[in-house]
């Protein structure tokens, strides 16, 4: 059969390459092309000291990287705790948050009285511009002034430092940034419930398979591949987590709340610091690409068989 | 005039302002401006730059909204590096001289001065202490103060008087003296805002009331592990611990002008920048007074606190002609005038940077109705230099996340963290000498 | 003991219940503040209501900025980048999902680092190659570098793949050439990734603060995040909450009832789909 089709015209062969052209030349020009800047930045170190500006940069290897690994380096201490952050950060939004956003999206599937307010309100928070979110969350956490202290103190309770306090500050950022985006998980959660037929869970339920039966061997199952999208771009973004921070506390005492990018961006600005920031940045995006790749791959080879 | 004169006219001024207003021929100067404040910045420039191509025909100016300081800063970089041709006149942070002369993005204001009639009388209006993070350690006049500040002590006047305390504290013991008095269990006794990641400008009123700047006139200098250094950071760490008159770590930064204008903190560290928020918001008597001295004066020697606030700067890579250079001075010139200076000042509660700004209205009376406006002024006297150095942004950085660790109580041992903190900064300092 | 359908669905409104009240606990405390006195904070006496109903917090919030003007040129950035995407996105999406081509699978991951790679790092270069295009301060500018979208690809390759391929053989019987095979068969039939990715997009480009930021001057083409930051870097005189807290719902107003209006259309296309 195969051997008798005719060889495609070459416009046909095009096609595909057409199709996705525009995307790709898009993706080129303002996301890959300019990382690998970030590449060979990272094995550079700036001049520095009196009329550095103009002076090329000196080819180091991997000793910014060395430098950063390194606790007694000037950055060394803040990236090291910033890169656990992000990792706690991370593994919080994914354990949390993804099941919270499946548990909504379960319990507002169906046609129901209000589904709308009620979807609105887990929605909602994902509607807000990062910087308003924060600064409202800023004014709950606020130590003499907030809202959460005002409850506390009402209750007896001399109230908590949260975004102060450097054992609170990073859980504090964890809380909001799962209240942000529980809702955006759901969204998707939804979409994919959709593509599941209705007709399985009737036969399921003349089987006499209890709700959480049908969850488990039916529904998650089903969900896979939603589940598996929604883990890897809450662990993307995660990863680029950064806007809030400024209203929440600024990455908290000595670092013990600041995430990755953020420590990035405060140092971006000094010509001196490119080179880490650069090898920061290679850091972040390989964490971020193995985690997704294995996810991909593991997915693909599931898809396949 | 003929109908036929009065038509081409007509239609001339048509023409003009269906080119938006903008001459062929005209300077346009690039005027980029962060905001910190809640006032209608935009909405000011605008007015301030009608009046001025009202008085300066052929130059238009172009007010663009940056931010915050910081992001301004980094939107100037970015475009600068990015082949951008950025501004011409910006305001930016006093601080960043030297971020941006390393780069060679900005020139010196001291040319321009050389070659005014009256240099000298124009320099010498503007208050000392405001000047010297905008001269380099040569004495160049980089850039022209514009918004400025320090930080000053406000003080509920009414609790200070139901607690029998007629005046405000003047030294460290006598602030903890009455910041013991005044605190209960919903009030806090003082609140001085080091928390939220900027703790150095605080530190530093602490530092210079203890008798040592962490900055000298050479920015490959600094001073942060001396016995003053690590005694006034002890003393601010004892505030939230030991004597127990403000919270643990310090008050954040945005939260403590609310808590005092609420009646929750009796006394508050805070810029003068909130002077007219506070004056204006507040529905009880509010005081003003000198940071208090530390242990080295007990005569008002020790007064002291560092200035703060954004200066004017002038971009070029030397490519401007003399026309546009020429043109750029005039706005500097202007926006530094005291005409502007006493506006901008009585609207915002920002120090006007020269003496004759206070004889001009509306800061005049402004001041003449608030005397608290007087004394920020007066405090300059023994104001001193904010902290810059080379590497400024890296270098406090690490000032600030080693002062984070101190005053959390992260770091027991405060003189241990600022020799780890100096000894980094010399390795980052040296190779500027 | 196995719990009867009533339990449950009690338990599941009371869960409901718990969790919508928590989330919606900031925004009805953003209202509260936005029409509480500035100078009574929530630690001063009652928690809920200062000591009268005030809009001088949005009487002062309006003055900041040009919100009308900021509106415009959201909803126009918003729109220009969606359906743009739109094409892009389903074109690719398409191609990665049913045709098999020489390099599939690595320029997909080619693609897909546009999720990887933190743009906020790349402004910088992003800026210079606005700058070599002549599209400096430019509503073009503002939305050309969220034209191609990884996550649109990623998203609809995968529902694509979910509809049953013999849909597009029928088609192809019938003698439909491929744009119309796309239309027909592939985005009638993902109406509801469409709406995710739809309401994904706006959402976030609507608050997309620092591109949009970096790379415009005027006033006149800046979104609204830019008028909300004037609100948020009140730095110098402390935090206003009521001004800023009404700033932020005058920003949201629209994102949020569009959305009330917009999930209705929702759930009708979702039940539509279920259906099938």
């Amino acid at each position: 059969m195969r051997l008798s089709t005719p060889p495609k015209p070459l416009v046909a062969r095009l096609q595909p390459y057409l199709l996705i052209a525009p995307t790709l030349i898009l993706v080129l020009m303002f996301n890959v092309v300019p990382a690998v800047k970030t590449v060979t930045d990272s094995l550079h170190k700036p001049a520095r000291g009196l009329n550095a500006a103009g002076k090329p940069p000196e080819f180091v290897g991997a000793q910014n990287f060395h430098d950063l690994f390194d606790e007694s380096h000037y950055l060394g201490a803040r990236f090291l705790r910033s890169f656990r952050n992000t990792i706690v950060f991370a593994l919080a939004t994914v354990a949390l948050g993804v099941p919270l956003g499946l548990l909504l999206a379960l319990l507002l599937n169906h046609e129901q009285p209000l589904l709308g307010v009620w979807r609105f309100a887990v929605f909602y928070p994902s509607l807000l511009p990062l910087i308003g979110a924060a600064s409202i969350w800023s004014f709950i956490f606020s130590d003499s002034i907030g809202l959460a202290n005002a409850v506390l103190r009402s209750l007896g309770h001399p109230g908590l430092n949260w975004l102060g306090d450097r054992t609170l500050a990073l859980l504090s950022v964890i809380i909001v940034n799962i209240w942000k985006q529980a809702g955006y998980f759901m969204i998707f959660f939804l979409a994919g419930l959709q593509n599941i037929p209705r007709d399985i869970y009737e036969a399921a339920s003349l089987d006499g398979a209890s709700g959480w039966q049908q969850f488990a061997a039916l529904t998650l199952p089903l969900l896979r591949r939603t589940l598996l999208f929604v883990i890897v771009i809450s662990f993307i973004f995660a990863f680029q987590t950064v806007e809030q921070l400024q209203a929440l506390g600024e990455g908290g005492p000595n670092d013990s709340a600041n995430l990755l990018l953020y420590l990035i961006f405060q140092n971006i600005s000094e010509r001196r610091n490119w080179g880490y920031v650069n090898a920061m940045t290679i850091v972040l995006i390989g964490v971020v690409l193995t985690f997704t790749l294995s996810n991909f791959l593991l997915f693909e080879r599931d898809e396949s068989n | 005039m003929s109908i036929c004169r009065k038509a081409c006219i007509a239609f001339v001024i048509l023409a003009l302002l269906a080119s938006a207003g903008i001459a062929q021929d005209d300077i346009v100067i690039d005027f980029y401006f962060p905001s910190a404040t809640a006032n209608d910045a935009e909405g000011i420039f605008q007015r301030y730059a009608d009046a001025f191509q009202e008085r300066n025909e052929g130059i238009t100016i172009n007010p663009v909204f940056t931010g915050s300081y910081t992001d301004t800063r980094n939107t100037i970089l970015t475009e600068l590096q990015g082949g951008g041709a950025g501004p011409d006149v910006a305001v930016m942070l006093s601080i960043d001289l030297y971020s941006f002369a390393e780069e060679g993005y900005i020139i010196p204001a001291q040319g321009f001065i050389d070659a005014m009639d009256d240099g000298g009388a124009y320099i010498d209006d503007f208050f000392p202490a405001l000047m010297a993070n905008g001269v380099d350690e040569e004495g160049n006049v980089w850039s022209i103060p514009f918004q400025r500040s320090t930080p000053i002590l406000y003080y509920n006047a009414e609790l200070l008087a139901e607690a029998g305390y007629d005046s405000p504290p003047t030294n460290n013991a006598e602030l903890v003296e009455i910041a013991q008095a005044l605190t209960t269990e919903d009030r806090d006794g003082l609140l001085v805002p080091v928390a939220g990641g900027f703790p150095i400008w605080m530190y530093q009123s602490f530092a210079i009331a203890y008798g040592q700047n962490i900055v000298s006139d050479d920015p490959t200098e600094v001073y942060f592990n001396t016995p003053e250094a690590v005694a006034a950071v002890e003393f601010v760490r004892s505030l939230g611990t030991d004597l127990g008159v403000g919270p643990a770590g310090g008050a954040a930064w945005g939260d403590t002008p609310v808590a005092f204008l609420a009646g929750q903190a009796a006394m508050i560290y805070h810029t003068t920048g909130n002077l007219s928020r506070i004056l204006d918001g507040a529905e009880f008597e509010v005081g003003v007074w000198y940071l208090p001295s530390g242990p080295a004066g007990d005569d008002g020697t020790g007064y002291g606190s560092p200035t703060g606030g954004g200066n004017l700067y002038i971009f070029d890579d030397g490519s401007k002609s003399d026309a546009e250079l020429d043109a750029i001075w005039k706005w500097v010139m202007f926006l530094s005038s005291a005409e502007i200076q006493a506006d901008w000042g009585a609207t915002t509660g920002y120090i006007a940077s020269n003496a004759t700004a206070w004889e001009t209205e509306p800061l005049a009376s402004r001041a003449m109705e608030y005397p608290q406006y007087g004394v920020a002024r007066d405090q300059l006297q023994f104001a001193d230099k904010e902290f810059s150095s080379y590497a400024t942004i890296t270098v406090q950085g690490i000032i600030n996340k080693t002062l984070e660790s101190i005053l959390t109580s992260e770091s027991e041992d405060a003189q241990a963290a600022m020799d780890v903190a100096q000894a980094q900064i010399d390795g980052i300092l040296a190779e500027y000498k | 003991m196995k719990p009867t359908g009533g339990s449950l669905r009690r338990l599941a409104t009371i869960v409901k219940a718990v969790i919508a009240i928590a989330f919606l606990i900031p925004l009805i405390f953003t209202l509260l503040v936005s029409v509480r006195p500035e100078a009574e904070p929530v630690t001063n006496g009652n928690i809920f209501f200062g000591s009268e109903l005030t809009f001088e917090n949005y009487e002062r919030a309006f003055v900041i900025a040009p919100w009308s003007l900021h509106y415009l040129n959201s909803i126009i950035f918003v729109a220009g980048v969606l359906l743009v995407q739109l094409v892009t996105v389903t074109c690719a999406a398409y191609a990665f999902a049913r045709m098999r081509f020489f390099g599939r699978n690595p320029l997909l991951m080619i693609i897909l680092l546009q999720l990887m790679i933190p743009s906020g790092v790349l402004l910088v270069q992003n800026f210079r190659m606005i700058n070599i295009l002549g599209l400096f301060d430019t509503r073009i500018a503002l939305m050309i570098p969220y034209w191609g979208s990884a996550f649109g690809v990623l998203l609809l390759r995968q529902t694509f793949r979910e509809v049953p391929i013999e849909l597009e053989e029928a088609a192809r019987i019938d003698g439909a050439n491929l744009f119309q095979v796309i239309r027909h068969v592939y985005v009638t039939n993902a109406i509801p990734a469409y709406l995710a990715f739809a309401l994904v997009s706006v959402s976030s480009h609507w608050n997309e603060f620092l591109w949009p930021f970096i790379i415009t001057r005027s006033q006149e083409i800046r979104p609204l995040t830019v008028g909300l930051n004037k609100l948020i870097k009140t730095t110098d005189q402390g935090a206003f909450y009521g001004q800023l807290m009404a700033g932020t719902l005058i920003v949201i107003a629209p994102l949020v009832m569009l959305f009330l209006l917009f999930q209705r259309q929702f759930v009708e296309s979702f039940a539509r789909s279920g259906i099938r």
